[in-house]
C-alpha cells in the first residue's frame, strides 16, 4: 500500500489472499444479500483497517507526506483544468446516460460491464477496486 | 457512428487527464493527486468521495450478472 515500509513479500501475499477472496465475492449471485455482503463488507473493512492504520502513523509525517504538502503544491489556478475537466466527464457521462439506445449511447458503465464480463477481469478490478479504497482513506 | 462519437469523447477526456498529468509533473502545477488531496482535506468530503467509491464497488461487483 502507498506509504507502507512492509516488506513487498507481505504486501504480494496480501493481494494473493484478496485475490482468492475477489474470485469467490464476484462470482456470487448479483443483487444476492451474500454478495452485497461480501462486496461492501470487505470495502467497510478495508475502510475500518485503513482508518486504524492511518491513526496509527505519525501525525507529523502524515502531514508533510500527504495533506500539507501536496495542498500547497495545488495552487487555486492549477485546480481549475481538474474541474472543467471532472465537468466534463460528468456532463458526456450524463449527456449518454439519457439517451438510448445504450448500444449508440454507451456510458461508463455499460463499458465497465463489457470490460469485466470475465472473471478474471472482475477479480482483477475487485483488487484495485480494494486497493484504491484503502488509499482514498489513508491520502 | 453515433457510439463512435461517444466513445472518442470518453477518449478525448482521458487523454486530456493524462496530458494535464504530465504537465503538471513537467512545470510542477497541480496533479491529479494535489487536486485529490483538496478535495479530501474536509473530513464531510471524504466520507462523501469513500461512500461513493463503495458504491462504486457495489455497482461493479454485485449490481452486475457475472454469468
Amino acid at each position: 500500500m502507498p506509504g507502507d515500509d512492509r516488506p513487498p513479500a507481505r504486501w504480494l501475499a496480501a493481494i494473493a489472499l484478496v485475490a482468492v477472496y475477489g474470485w469467490w465475492a464476484v462470482g456470487l449471485t448479483p443483487f444476492s444479500w451474500e454478495a452485497t455482503v461480501a462486496i461492501v463488507g470487505a470495502g467497510l473493512a478495508a475502510v475500518g483497517w485503513a482508518v486504524w492504520r492511518r491513526d496509527r502513523a505519525d501525525t507529523r509525517t502524515r502531514s508533510v507526506a500527504g495533506v500539507t504538502l501536496g495542498s500547497a503544491r495545488a495552487r487555486r489556478s492549477g485546480l481549475v483544468p481538474w474541474v472543467l475537466l471532472a465537468a466534463a466527464a460528468a456532463v458526456w457521462q450524463l449527456a449518454a446516460y439519457v439517451q438510448h439506445p445504450r448500444d449508440d449511447h454507451p456510458t461508463l458503465s455499460s463499458l465497465a460491464n463489457a470490460a469485466l464480463e470475465s472473471h478474471a477481469a472482475r477479480t482483477a478490478a475487485f483488487v484495485v477496486w480494494l486497493v484504491t479504497t484503502v488509499a482514498l482513506v489513508r491520502r | 457512428m453515433i457510439r463512435l462519437v461517444t466513445l472518442a469523447g470518453y477518449a478525448v477526456i482521458v487523454a486530456a487527464a493524462i496530458g494535464l498529468e504530465i504537465a503538471a509533473r513537467r512545470r510542477g502545477g497541480a496533479s491529479f493527486g494535489d487536486a485529490l488531496a483538496v478535495v479530501l482535506r474536509p473530513w464531510p468530503a471524504r466520507l462523501v468521495v469513500v461512500a461513493a467509491w463503495l458504491w462504486l464497488g457495489w455497482h461493479l461487483f454485485v449490481r452486475v450478472d457475472s454469468g
